[in-house]
């Protein structure tokens, strides 16, 4: 009897963040009061995370970097059949996700970065001397290390546990402030999770039961589908069906998505950011290892994400436009873009998995590059930054910020200038087309139809010129409905310069590295396409 | 080099008048010296014909191919010459109610830098970006800048109806390039071209013209998917109408040369008897409507759609004349209705209304210049023989009356009659506006009358009406440029 060959090496993109937690713990230990170095350390973790995901980037197609490695002669031999297996294996698609993941965490770290103690109402309300930012850091870290081990993951142990990894620590995140919304959001994150977690078990069951293999591999699911004729075949198409189902929960997509709106809304912006962006790495990457393995054997999953897909974007961008809380807009909008995310996967082919990966990983810069936006101005406008109406005139106080929104939201839209997300529409519906599912490829057109209509909503107020700004602030009240004495109340320039520079100087930064990375893929989208081979 | 500066140029001017405070006073001297130096590129371009042609995005085979060729250069100066137009039309007056007047030398500027980019783009899906870059800025003009006379909710929606109907256009446009693209396995139009439809089934040729011709379709506009034109014309700004009309709507009609006629022959034969239909009734429609509309502006609206209706009728006609009436079609709009809507919306600035019901002095007496070059105008619209409007519907019509072979003789005889019905319409709605506005039927002699003309807006128009004159009288000067080019594209299909 061998035993598992590790290389750790090969592991450090997932150490990495697990040392950062073992590191801010024993911090946390010996010297409590300390706020800043806890995030220090987890910046550090999560772009070290990011830094040993690199050699996987240079992968081409069919290499993977393996470890964790069963030898031949030891039991996985008469279960799979083959000389070798290992429980982790990280292709370049895998690398880019981890990396994505891993870099997504630090800007998000950057957003919810500690303030200074006597300034900022969201420390006021948890008490003076309590002290949360190891816990979150704790906890970001964790979810990362998640979302890393999954994309990696081989065997459906590790992937079922990397991917709860990823999801639980969230729930403890958006709870944390303790407010009764906080605990609606983690409340509702909790039950879909458990929910989630027994469906893709139960999937993960029928897997096993069908291939008669503990991998997530081609090989498994072939010799499920020639085993045991059509009752294997049964098994598995239900078994996959389950899995897709369980990950369309964490995925938001439409009619799983029903926790989204309630867990953004209760979740302070850095850790909505955090659901939008590295929670959604996560989801996919465990889809991806799924399909991945389905490559070599059929089309049974295709009509199941076609209909998904099309009732996300749809219902998705129909109840973003109702939207007057711009986190919750960005809620609804994600829910619209995990359906554009998945439309490639109809194409079950390494083509599809790219796009998908490609279409994700646009939507991931231009969501962070709003959340920034949201965080300035919550930070500005505490009781009101979140209602559109605070985003009124938004050109003529802030030039800057604006562009980088008008950018950002440009991009989401799918509209020069963000001409990435633009090519992120190409990129998604080439594969559809190639398929030849072109009906779908015109839902998905009159859809981005709907997207425009959403994301011009909020661009509106924000190059809204010349009216002075109180006369902006009352016309789109009156247009988004309850809230314009609020709102005509709240853009009082003089409110503006309360808050101590140094408050923003973290999330100015994060603003700024999250627009220069747009910016930079906008002109040469290439930089993020060629990520993907 | 020279075609990347000449978009370049209007795009960094462009950011840089965003960016601008609003109080900054360079903002006129950097557009002007934007919109110059872009002119002066694009006359270089017509006389070197540079190419530029490098990697852009490696992974999806996108190049950064920019050319000229006889079908696009016309359009690309008129495109020049218009946006130097409209930047000097702002810089004259007293700065728009919407915004600053930076920005709105910005978003003129951007759609400037889109046009270029989509008459001189040889790559489809180049083509495709480049298409889409005009729209949020022709939002903004419409949205921002649009009359300030009717309620909020009225700019909203005519800038709403607009961005919708063309995104969906676009994107029904996009989904035709990657079937096209997928199955000819590049992006280079002039490969496409060549290649003229090769190894693509007939109804996938039919799919893919009928989702090419559908969404450029909407841009250009075709009945029945015409409804944003006239609210979009009546609210924008007079440079945002200009460059609409004069334009955006070429984009739609180019892009149907560039992309389809060449590279799907069979699917366009196929789809082209309903694309003659449509365009007869817009030219019928649109004449109708100019018929009792009482809003001026709304009513050069129409007849755009109906002026449009013709390009399509000879798009229809699948034979060299009615490309080169298509053509010709194109630029004779593109000047006639930048002459109109300059003139109809300095006299709604004045007028603060374009409703033809209230009683107003007559140009003739009051301001003469206005009254002279709205007669011009309307004299072309109507298509009187000697000016340039006469050459791309008398072309039309004849190119229709004997299509190319397997497109049905019939039919586009019947439309050709229609469309001559649809050229009386022009007259008698040409004759309308002249007698109310100009002779002054029914007007108030004591009604305080419009300032005339003066200075740079008069300059800009008396270009305009020099150039229709000019083309109307020698229109070989333009068809001579494209028809080696025309001749080209149609002898790859008969292949």
């Amino acid at each position: 009897m061998t035993t598992l060959s590790i290389d750790a090496g090969r592991l450090l993109p997932a150490l990495v963040p697990v040392g950062g937690v073992v590191a801010v713990l024993l911090l946390d230990l010996f010297s409590p009061r300390l706020r800043r170095a806890p995030y220090v350390i987890a910046l550090v973790a999560s772009l070290g995370s990011a830094a040993a995901a690199i050699p996987g980037l240079r992968l081409g197609a069919g290499e993977t970097l393996t470890t964790l490695c069963v030898p031949p002669s030891s039991t996985a031999q008469a279960l799979d059949g083959l000389p070798g297996t290992c429980f982790w294996q990280a292709g370049a698609l895998a690398s880019t996700l981890q990396l994505t993941a891993a870099l997504a965490a630090a800007l998000t770290l950057v957003l919810a970065w500690p303030w200074s103690r006597t300034s900022g109402p969201e420390v006021s309300d948890v008490g003076a001397d309590s002290h949360r930012e190891p816990i979150e850091a704790v906890l970001m870290l964790t979810a990362l290390t998640g979302a890393v081990v999954v994309a990696a993951s081989h065997d459906v142990g590790t992937w079922l546990i990397g991917l709860e990894l990823a999801t639980l620590p969230i729930v403890a995140l958006i709870a944390l402030p303790g407010t009764r919304s906080a605990i609606a959001g983690a409340m509702q994150l909790l039950m879909t999770s458990l929910v989630s977690f027994a469906v893709l078990v139960l999937g993960v069951a029928l897997w096993f039961a069908a291939s008669g293999s503990p991998f997530l591999s081609a090989d498994a699911a072939l010799r499920a589908e020639a085993a045991t004729g059509t009752a294997g075949w049964g098994v598995l198409a239900l078994s996959v069906a389950l899995l897709i189902t369980g990950l369309g929960f964490k995925l938001s997509l439409v009619p799983f998505h029903a926790w989204t709106p309630t867990a953004y809304a209760g979740s302070r912006t850095a850790v909505a950011a955090f659901l939008a962006t590295v929670s959604k790495i996560a989801a996919l990457a465990a889809l991806l290892v799924v399909l991945q393995a389905l490559t070599a054997v059929g089309t049974s999953a295709l009509v199941i994400i076609a209909v998904l897909s099309v009732a996300s974007m749809t219902l998705g961008n129909i109840m973003a436009l109702r939207q007057d809380n711009v986190v919750l807009l960005l809620a609804w909008s994600t829910v619209a873009q995990a359906g554009w995310v998945v439309l490639p996967l109809v194409s079950m082919s390494t083509a599809g998995a790219r796009a998908s990966a490609t279409y994700l990983l646009t939507y991931i810069v231009a969501t962070l590059v709003a959340f920034a936006v949201v965080g300035m101005t919550v930070r500005e406008l505490p009781a009101e930054g979140r209602l559109l109406t605070a985003y009124a005139g938004l050109w003529q106080r802030s030039p800057w910020r604006a562009g980088a929104l008008a950018l950002a939201l440009t991009s989401l839209a799918g509209l020069p200038p963000g001409v990435i997300g633009l090519i992120g529409k190409v990129v998604a519906l080439r594969p559809v087309l190639a398929e030849g599912w072109v009906w779908l490829a015109i839902i998905a057109a009159a859809n981005a139809v709907l997207g425009v209509a959403v994301y011009t909503r909020w661009l509106r107020p924000v190059i809204m010129t010349g009216a002075p700004a109180g006369a902006a602030a009352h016309s789109t009240g009156v247009e988004a409905g309850p809230t314009p004495g609020v709102a005509a109340a709240s853009v009082r320039p003089g409110r503006i310069r309360l808050r101590q520079p140094v408050d923003r100087v973290a999330l100015m930064f994060a603003l700024v590295v999250a627009s220069v990375l747009l910016v930079a893929v906008s002109v040469q989208p290439d930089l993020l396409l060629s990520l993907l081979g | 080099m020279v075609l990347t500066f000449t978009l370049l140029v209007p795009l960094v001017a462009a950011i840089i008048l965003l960016a601008m405070p609003r109080t900054a006073r360079l903002d006129v001297p950097l557009a002007l010296g934007a919109a110059g130096v872009t002119m002066a590129l694009t006359i270089a371009a017509a006389i070197w014909r540079p190419v530029v042609n490098v990697r852009w995005i490696r992974s999806l085979g996108i190049r950064w191919h920019f050319e000229t060729d006889g079908l696009s250069i016309a359009l690309v100066l008129l495109t020049a010459l218009l946006t130097l137009a409209a930047v000097l039309h702002t810089a004259s007056g007293d700065g728009p109610h919407g915004g600053s007047r930076s920005t709105m030398l910005g978003a003129v500027l951007l759609v400037e830098t889109g046009a270029l980019g989509t008459f001189l783009a040889r790559d489809a899906i180049l083509f495709f970006v480049a298409f889409e870059v005009v729209l949020i800025p022709m939002w903004v003009l419409i949205r921002y800048f649009g009359d300030d006379h009717v309620r909020d909710e009225v700019r909203a929606d005519a800038a709403s109806r607009f961005i919708f109907f063309t995104v969906l256009g676009s994107t029904l446009m996009l989904i035709g390039i990657l079937l096209l693209v997928h199955h000819q396995g590049t992006s280079d139009l002039a490969a496409l071209a060549k290649a003229g439809g090769s190894g693509l089934s007939r109804p996938l040729q039919i799919a893919i013209a009928a989702l090419l011709i559908g969404g450029l379709g909407i841009k250009i506009p075709l009945w029945p998917v015409h409804t944003w034109l006239p609210s979009a014309h009546t609210i924008a700004p007079t440079v945002g109408s200009v460059l609409l009309a004069a334009i955006l709507l070429k984009m739609g009609t180019y892009g149907i040369i560039r992309l389809a006629v060449g590279t799907v022959p069979e699917g366009v034969a196929a789809v082209s008897p309903i694309l003659a239909v449509l365009g007869v009734v817009g030219i019928l429609w649109g004449g109708l409507a100019c018929l009792v509309e009482r809003d001026l502006k709304r009513l050069i609206a129409y007849s755009s759609v109906a002026h449009m209706g013709f390009v399509a009728l000879a798009l229809a006609s699948g034979n060299h004349t009615g490309l080169q009436a298509a053509l010709l079609g194109n630029i004779a709009h593109g000047l006639v209705s930048a002459l109109l809507f300059f003139i109809v919306g300095d006299l709604k600035e004045q007028w603060g209304s374009s409703d033809l019901a209230v009683a107003r002095a007559a140009l003739r007496d009051k301001a003469p210049r206005f009254g002279l070059s709205l007669v011009v105008g309307l004299a072309a619209a109507l298509g009187l023989p000697g000016l340039i409007s006469f050459w791309g519907e008398f072309l039309a019509l004849y190119a229709a009356w004997s299509p190319a072979d397997g497109r049905p003789v019939a039919l586009l005889r019947a439309c050709v009659i229609a469309g001559a019905v649809g050229l009386a319409l022009a007259a008698a709605y040409s004759l309308r506006v002249a007698r109310i506005v100009w002779a002054g039927e029914g007007s108030d002699p004591a009604a305080e009358p419009v300032h005339d003309l003066v200075g740079t807006r008069y300059a800009v128009v008396v270009t305009l009406v020099a150039a229709i004159v000019l083309l109307g009288l020698a229109p070989h000067l333009l068809l001579n440029v494209s028809d080696l080019d025309a001749q080209t594209l149609l002898t790859a299909v008969r292949r």
